[in-house]
């Protein structure tokens, strides 16, 4: 029986190592690993960059989609080396509190408000504060994304701006925990209304191929401004970071031609992201 | 109907045509679970021999563990050991967060349960007059072992197969640990969860014909091991 | 040769299953190229004494010495693979007929001309190889079975073959296959036995020494009559067993109320009518069930059905001849109360 059980415990030591060593194979040196937001995947525009960025880099960009919220998180525990996220005021903090550096705005689309073609609640044309308004009056079904995201806190400041509080426990607010197609799927199968930014609903427009169940109501709204930024994860913090690609990354997102490469992505024929690197 | 029957149409041809995200899907989640069964075997069938063939203090008590952890939660493991291996982490060395060989190592740590456990009951039902007759034809040691795991053999593929299918088909361990990141740690059971939410609904059911293919071929070969044993 | 040591020498051994003990012999010897047989009733521990002498299992107390080797202490391998036991119950592995046969040699890594080997083996048991070899373990009948289990031990060439009721469980072809194959071994390289049967006429052919053991202890050579207590005391004085048709059984002072009573064969005396002038106090019906001629002498042991018991009596030639004795025959059996001695 002893003999059994030393073998068993060499064995599982074996496969440690056998892991430990592939693992870090599949971390190989020329691999950089994102967390981002749902809407950059979602919209295909990652997709679109990333061979690039290998082609001229020769950097492969690993990346995990999950919002704004989660993808902090992963910073702040160092397991990603560079985030791109939509959450201007707490990425100030964050970097501010020495989880993130490098900090560099790349482009910018804005939010609209969409909901059924025939707009029960009536909120079409109405200012943002104004539809907000009307949907809790009305107790009009609304999708909210509930997971800390970007979107999500740009939706919880307009609340607060509208002066309203959370309707965090009515039914019709629905919190869906989930990324920005997912949720906008959700609304769709509830007819409920929710907001997007403009990017991934002109993603949602063509997979429906022009004639979505969804539509935009609310559109124009200074407040509407959705900024996308990148930062490195600090070395300091995380001495196994890459931090040489995540600057390379960073560098080559803000350069004319990538620049010029997000200006052009366009579905249906409309452009998703406006670049304004400095 | 137009939805579903358009979708399973679309599914057929990205089967057919050999799309790329389809076939990626399909290989990594072959790579993670065939990882993952061979770990929990390696792991799993002595530490099973050993339950079901010695008597020991305390060998109900572990019995009943092991047969407990049969019942562990996929996102409960997949939570547990995404706090070992993130790099905050005890084992954040290892960087196995978001790779295969992470997802597969916490696979293994469901499936052996499975493994120890269905090992264990095969060895016990061996005919006792088994162990009698190895011991007065001389057989010792290591023969007895491996002796007795080829005439429980037909149990043991059982045991295999079983934990084999429980890892094709999880879902929370392939999501939490590898990140559904495209390419790379997308498999076919988190393109179906993840993927088909974004309105992919083709993808998802193309994935979702062929883990259903891999689960009646799974269960088949079950129906006509046991019947062979 | 090692002729100093006995094959096997137990002493003062115990063995206890839980808080009774199951055997306890303190003096027991067997030799070389010897053949042992042993009798006795389901669950006296016959299985167990067999097991012991296989080494499959250890006693609590006491020493088996296996060839002078102490096999408590020396818990050597090449001591325990000379000696191998068959089952009662016929059990093959779950693989082919030729893997089974050849088991045993390709666990002692002994493959020379291996082939050959078993085919010779399974012949030597009646199992043609040519058709069986290649069959599968659930192919066989229950008798072809134990027979491929005998021919894996047979090819061994062991140097002690221990045989737990070989033929209990098999069809009468397959049993007498078995006695030949066993004494055939025998004969060509001096294979010792033990043997444990219930069959007395076929023990008593192929053994030198027949044992019987009793309740955990070795009592005798078989052939005596056990007679099982309670007794209860007459106004006479002596004791009595009563039977199930009404007759009686009468000994002096057991030791205990339930002790057994021990008959010599010998102390039987056989007669066609009841007589009742013979100082005799044990007159008993019965009839003749089995006749049989005892190994080494001119006697005639007779079984006389009692009451539902065997009576083993002992009978010269001409006695036999005189009675005109059959099977069948009723018969009366006499002999004295003092005739009956105890453990």
């Amino acid at each position: 029986m002893k003999t059994v059980l030393r073998s068993v415990v060499a064995i599982v030591c074996v496969l440690f190592c056998i892991v430990g060593f592939t693992g870090h194979g599949v971390a190989a040196d020329n691999v950089l690993k994102m967390a981002t937001t749902t809407s950059t995947d979602n919209t295909g525009l990652l997709d679109y960059l990333a061979p690039v960025f290998q082609a001229d880099i020769g950097i492969e960009l690993q990346w995990v989609a999950i919002g704004t919220g989660k993808a902090l998180a992963l910073g702040k525990n160092c397991d990603v080396d560079v985030l791109l996220v939509h959450a201007p005021s707490a990425e100030k903090v964050y970097v501010e509190k020495g989880y993130g550096t490098d900090r560099r705005e790349l482009m910018f689309n804005d939010f609209v408000f969409i909901g059924p073609p025939s707009d029960p609640a009536g909120i079409k044309g109405q200012t943002v504060i104004d539809a907000l308004a009307t949907i809790i009056s009305k107790k009009a079904p609304f999708a909210s994304r509930g997971d800390n995201s970007g979107t999500h806190k740009k939706e919880i400041g307009l609340w607060k701006t509208a002066g309203i509080a959370i309707p965090d426990k009515d039914a019709w607010y629905i919190q869906t925990g989930q990324g920005m197609l997912n949720t906008i799927n959700i609304a769709a199968e509830r007819d409920a209304y929710t907001m997007t930014d403009r990017g991934t609903f002109i993603k949602y427009e063509s997979n429906w191929k022009g004639t979505p169940p969804l539509v935009i109501l609310v559109e124009g709204d200074s407040s509407l401004r959705n900024q996308y930024s990148a930062m490195a994860v600090n070395p300091e913090r995380c001495s196994n970071v890459k931090y040489d690609l995540a600057k390379n990354f960073i560098g080559w997102m803000a350069s004319d031609k990538a620049q010029k490469l997000i200006g052009d992505f366009r579905l249906m024929g409309k452009q998703l992201f406006t670049p304004n690197a400095k | 109907m137009d939805y579903l029957a358009g979708g399973f149409l679309k599914a057929v041809y990205l089967l057919i045509s050999g799309d790329p995200e389809t076939y990626t899907a399909v290989f990594t989640t072959l790579k993670v679970s065939s990882l993952s069964i061979t770990a929990s075997m390696v792991i799993g069938i002595p530490l099973g021999f050993l339950l079901g063939y010695y008597e020991f203090p305390g060998k109900r008590q572990v019995r009943a563990i092991v047969d407990t952890l049969l019942a562990l939660p996929t996102v409960v493991v997949g939570l547990f050991v995404y706090a070992f291996i993130s790099r905050r982490g005890p084992c954040g060395e290892l960087a196995l967060l978001f790779t295969i060989p992470g997802i597969a190592a916490a696979q293994t740590i469901l499936v052996t349960p499975i493994i120890v456990s269905l090992t264990a009951t095969a060895i016990e039902s061996l005919d006792r007059r088994l162990k009698t007759t190895l011991l007065t034809l001389g057989a010792r040691g290591k023969q007895i072992i491996i002796t007795n795991l080829v005439e429980a053999r037909y149990a043991v593929l059982v045991a295999a197969i079983t934990g084999y299918g429980r890892a094709i088909s999880e879902v929370g361990i392939s999501m939490m640990i590898g990140g559904n990141i495209k390419w790379h740690t997308r498999t076919i059971t988190t393109a179906i969860a993840l993927e088909t939410g974004k309105g992919e609904f083709a993808v998802g059911m193309a994935l979702g014909i062929v883990l259903l293919s891999i689960a009646l071929a799974v269960n088949g070969m079950l129906i006509f091991l046991r019947r062979r044993s | 040769m090692t002729a100093d040591y006995p094959l096997y020498h137990l002493r003062d051994l115990m063995y206890r299953h839980g808080r009774y003990f199951e055997l306890d012999i303190p003096e027991l010897t067997i030799d070389h190229s010897s053949s042992v047989g042993f009798v006795g009733p389901n669950g006296c521990g016959k299985s167990t004494l067999l097991r012991l002498l296989a080494f499959i299992e250890m006693p609590q107390e006491g020493h088996i010495y296996f060839n002078g080797t102490d096999m408590g202490r020396n818990n050597t391998n090449a001591a325990k693979q000379e000696v191998t036991m068959l089952l009662q119950e016929p059990y093959l592995l779950k693989r082919s007929i030729f893997e089974n046969v050849a088991f045993g040699l390709k666990v002692r890594n002994d493959r020379k001309e291996i082939k050959r080997r078993v085919y010779d083996v399974m012949e030597l048991v009646g199992i043609s190889p040519k058709i069986f070899a290649r069959r599968k373990w659930y192919e066989l009948s229950g008798g072809e079975a134990q027979r491929i289990a005998l021919a894996s031990r047979l090819i061994l060439k062991p140097r002690v073959l221990i045989l737990d009721e070989p033929t209990a469980s098999v069809d009468q072809e397959s049993a007498s296959l078995i006695k030949q194959a066993i004494t055939e071994c025998r004969n060509q390289f001096g294979m010792s036995l033990v043997i444990a049967s219930h069959d007395r006429v076929w023990l008593n052919s192929v053994t030198d020494m027949v044992k019987r053991i009793h309740e955990g202890r070795i009592a005798g050579t078989g052939t005596e009559n056990l007679i099982p207590g309670p007794w209860e005391e007459t106004r006479e004085g002596l004791y009595v067993k009563k039977l199930t048709d009404g007759q009686v059984v009468h000994a002096t002072k057991p030791a205990r109320i339930d002790s057994t009573g021990i008959l010599n064969p010998s102390d039987i005396v056989i007669s066609l009518t009841r007589r009742d002038d013979i100082s005799a106090q044990n007159i008993l019906r019965g009839f003749v069930s089995q006749m049989t001629i005892e190994k080494d002498s001119d006697n005639v042991l007779i079984d006389v059905e009692v009451s539902g018991i065997q009576l083993l009596c002992r009978l010269t030639k001409p006695g036999v001849e005189k009675l005109h004795l059959i099977p069948g025959k009723e018969v009366w059996a006499f002999f004295k109360a003092s005739s009956v001695s105890w453990y």
